[in-house]
C-alpha cells in the first residue's frame, strides 16, 4: 500500500486540507478501478466503508504481495473539512462539491477540488463513488447506474447488491463526478446508502461486501466471497414515491428493506399540538421500501416512503 | 390584491405560504400583458425586498397607469429570507436549482413546481438576485447567449448598467430563468449589490428601469424614458475573472464600479498570523470592476473580481 497525499488547499486559521489516496497494486496497470469516499461531511456510513475496505486490501496486501492483480485506488473522503464541523457541504460558502465537475483548476475553490480530483481519478476502468443521498432519508444499499451508463449496467451486477436504478439524467447530473467519469470512459457507479449523520453498521457493511465482491468479480483482488444477488433494474417509473397528506409528528411503522402490501399501514402522523392522530399514510402498492423519510417531524406533503413496485420484478436487460 | 399561490402546512402549527400581490386594469382580455416579477429564491439575498416594496408602491399610487397585469412575488423562499439561510432551509438545496420542479419530488422541488404554474402564462418575468454574502455586483442582466437575441432588446429597457451575454451551461437550464424562457415567458436575471444588505439606490434605479420596460411593452401607461447607460457584453469585450491564488484576508484597494487600467493594483490578500502580504492582486485587462469581493476571508479559488474588458476595436475588413 502506498499513503500519498493526492493535494492539498490552503486554509487562513486551518491546517491545510489534504486529500489522501490509499494506492493498492502496481500503478498504471489493468484492471483498475478507483473508489472515492463521499464529498459530504456528514456521509459517515460511506467514510466507514471506505476507511474499512482501506484497511482490508492493507491487510491482505500485507499477507500476499499478489492479493491485488491490478490497480486499486481509495480515497476516503474528499472533504475532511466538513466532516470536522458536521456541515454537509463546503464549510465556507456552503457549495456541494459534487455539482462542480470536471472542474476548474483556475475557478472558485470547490471548482479546483473538483479538478484535481477528476485529474487524479479519470483514467480508471472502474470508478465508484460511495454517496448518502442529498434528501432527508434513510435508504437501503443501492446501485445507481445513470442512463448513459445503460451500455455496462451488466458491470453493476457484480456488486450483488439487491437493486440497481437507472438513474434518469437531469442538467444536475451533468456536474455530477460519476457523470464526468462517464463522459471519460470509465465504468461509474455510485453506491448510495444508509443516512447521513449516523453509522449504520448493518447497511454500511453490506456495500462493504459489495464492493469486495464487485473487486473479486473484475479479477481486482485474489479473493472469495460468496454470492451477491443478481440484481434487480428498476427504472425511474418503477418507484412509487407516497407523500404524507399531512404535517406533523412522524411515527413510523415500516423500515426500509421490508416487504409491503398494498394497503398496509407505514406510518402515522399526529398533530404536534395536540397529539390527534392525522393520518395513517397506506402503502398503494405491494413492493419493497427502498427509502424512508428519516426525521420525526414531517412536512405536509414530503415523501415520506419510496416503495419499488412489485411489478419492476419483470424488467430485464 | 394579495393571493397566496401556495401553502404546505409544517410540522409545528405553521403554514408555509407563498404569496403575490396582483396588480391589474378592471377589464382583462386574453390580450392583456402580464409581467412577474421575483425575487427572494435565495434566502440571504434581500436586495429584491427594496425593489418590490417601490415597485408596488408606485402602482398602488398611480392605478390609473395600468394597462396590464403585474405580479410581484417578494418571497419565494419565505423561510430563507426569514433565516438569512441562502437555500431551502431544512432541505439545504438551492431553490435555483430544482426547476422547473416536479410534484412527486421532495418539498423544494414541490415548490419550484408550484413558482412555475404560478408564473406561466406572464409574457415577461425579471428574476432579481443580489448575487451573494461574498461579492458586490454593479446593477447587470445576466442572459445565456442562446436568448440572447430574443432578451437583449427587452433588458435593455431597463436601462440597467450593463448586459452579460454568457455561455450557455447545462447545469443553469435548472433555474427559474431557463424554465420559464422554454415555456415562452421572456426572463430577465437581474444581479445586483450584495448579500444580506440594501443597496438603496441600485434598488430605486432598477425600480425605474422596470417602470421603464413595463412602459414599453404597455404594462402601464407612462411616457418610455430614452435608454442612455447600458453596455452589452458581447464577443468585442471579455469578462475577466480574478481568483485567488492564496488562502488570507483579502483587503480591496479599489472601490466597486470604476474603471481600472491593465496592471492596476485591484487589493491584496494578507496573513494577519505573519503580518505578511501573500498575494497582490492586479488586473489583467482595462475595463469595468463591476464585482468586488465583499467578504474578506478567501481560500484559494475564491473569487475576488470580475471586470468587463473595455471593448476591442474591430479590425475585420
Amino acid at each position: 500500500m502506498k499513503e500519498e497525499v493526492l493535494f492539498e488547499i490552503s486554509s487562513l486559521s486551518r491546517n491545510p486540507l489534504k486529500v489522501k489516496g490509499f494506492r493498492f497494486g502496481r500503478e498504471g496497470t489493468t484492471p483498475s478501478c478507483v473508489i472515492v469516499g463521499p464529498m459530504m461531511g456528514t456521509a459517515i456510513d460511506q467514510l466507514w466503508i471506505a476507511s474499512q475496505l482501506v484497511r482490508f486490501l492493507r491487510q491482505h496486501e500485507l499477507a500476499n504481495a499478489a492479493f491485488v492483480k491490478g490497480e486499486i485506488l481509495v480515497i476516503p473522503t474528499v472533504n475532511p473539512y466538513s466532516f470536522n464541523m458536521g456541515k454537509n457541504f463546503w464549510p465556507l460558502d456552503n457549495t456541494d462539491i459534487d455539482v462542480m465537475f470536471p472542474g476548474y483548476d483556475k475557478g472558485e475553490t470547490t471548482q479546483r477540488i473538483a479538478a484535481r480530483l477528476f485529474e487524479k481519478t479519470n483514467n480508471y476502468d472502474y470508478a465508484i463513488l460511495l454517496e448518502a443521498r442529498k434528501d432527508h432519508v434513510e435508504c437501503i444499499p443501492y446501485v445507481e447506474v445513470l442512463e448513459s451508463g445503460m451500455n455496462y449496467i451488466e458491470d453493476a451486477r457484480a456488486f450483488g447488491l439487491d437493486f440497481i436504478h437507472v438513474k434518469e439524467e437531469t442538467p444536475n447530473d451533468t456536474v455530477s463526478l460519476t457523470y464526468n467519469w462517464n463522459v471519460w470512459n470509465a465504468k461509474a457507479f455510485s453506491l448510495i446508502s444508509g443516512k447521513k449523520g449516523i453509522l449504520h453498521k448493518h447497511e454500511a457493511n453490506k456495500v462493504f461486501d459489495a464492493i469486495v465482491r464487485f473487486l473479486v468479480k473484475k479479477e481486482l483482488i485474489d479473493f472469495s466471497t460468496f454470492e451477491g444477488s443478481h440484481g434487480n433494474l428498476v427504472m425511474p417509473n418503477d418507484i412509487e414515491a407516497i407523500k404524507s397528506s399531512a404535517a406533523g409528528l412522524f411515527d413510523t411503522l415500516a423500515n426500509i428493506g421490508d416487504s409491503v402490501v398494498h394497503g398496509q399501514p407505514l406510518a402515522r402522523i399526529f398533530n404536534s399540538l395536540d397529539g390527534t392522530l392525522i393520518q395513517t399514510i397506506i402503502s398503494p402498492c405491494d413492493g419493497i421500501i427502498s427509502c424512508r423519510y428519516d426525521y420525526s417531524l414531517i412536512f405536509q406533503n414530503a415523501i415520506a416512503y419510496r416503495i419499488v413496485k412489485v411489478e419492476s420484478a419483470q424488467n430485464t436487460l | 390584491m394579495i393571493e397566496e399561490v401556495f401553502n404546505v402546512n409544517l410540522p409545528v402549527n405553521e403554514t408555509l405560504t407563498l404569496r403575490r400581490n396582483r396588480f391589474s386594469p378592471e377589464d382583462i382580455s386574453t390580450s392583456t400583458k402580464r409581467i412577474s416579477i421575483v425575487t427572494g429564491t435565495h434566502g440571504d439575498e434581500i436586495e429584491g425586498q427594496y425593489v418590490c416594496y417601490l415597485l408596488a408602491k408606485w402602482l398602488n399610487a398611480n392605478k390609473h397607469c395600468i394597462k396590464g397585469i403585474v405580479d410581484i412575488y417578494p418571497a419565494m423562499n419565505p423561510m430563507g429570507i426569514d433565516s438569512i439561510t441562502r437555500g431551502f432551509p431544512f432541505y439545504d438545496v438551492d431553490l435555483n436549482r430544482n426547476f422547473p420542479g416536479n410534484t412527486s419530488d421532495f418539498l423544494p422541488s414541490q415548490v419550484a413546481n408550484a413558482i412555475v404554474d404560478t408564473v406561466r402564462g406572464s409574457d415577461f418575468a425579471i428574476d432579481i438576485h443580489a448575487s451573494n454574502i461574498f461579492l458586490r455586483e454593479l446593477p447587470q442582466v445576466r442572459i445565456s447567449r442562446s436568448t440572447a437575441d430574443e432578451l437583449i432588446p427587452l433588458a435593455e429597457k431597463l436601462d440597467i448598467e450593463f448586459i452579460w451575454v454568457h455561455d450557455a451551461v447545462t447545469v443553469l437550464e435548472s433555474t427559474f430563468a431557463h424554465a420559464m424562457n422554454s415555456i415562452g415567458t421572456k426572463t430577465l436575471v437581474v444581479e445586483m449589490g450584495v448579500g444580506m444588505r440594501i443597496t438603496k439606490e441600485y434598488g430605486q434605479s432598477l425600480t425605474k428601469g422596470i417602470l421603464n420596460l413595463l412602459a414599453h411593452v404597455g404594462i402601464i401607461e407612462r411616457a418610455v424614458l430614452p435608454t442612455t447607460k447600458t453596455t452589452v457584453s458581447n464577443l468585442h469585450s471579455e469578462v475577466f475573472f480574478v481568483n485567488a491564488s492564496k488562502s488570507g484576508i483579502f483587503i480591496p484597494i479599489l472601490e466597486h464600479n470604476v474603471t481600472v487600467l491593465k496592471g492596476e493594483k485591484l487589493g491584496e490578500i494578507i496573513d494577519p498570523l505573519s503580518g505578511r502580504i501573500l498575494e497582490t492582486l492586479i488586473s489583467p485587462c482595462n475595463g469595468l470592476l463591476f464585482t468586488i469581493r465583499e467578504y474578506p476571508v478567501v481560500y484559494e479559488g475564491s473569487l475576488l473580481a470580475r471586470i468587463l474588458e473595455d471593448p476591442k476595436e474591430d479590425t475585420a475588413l
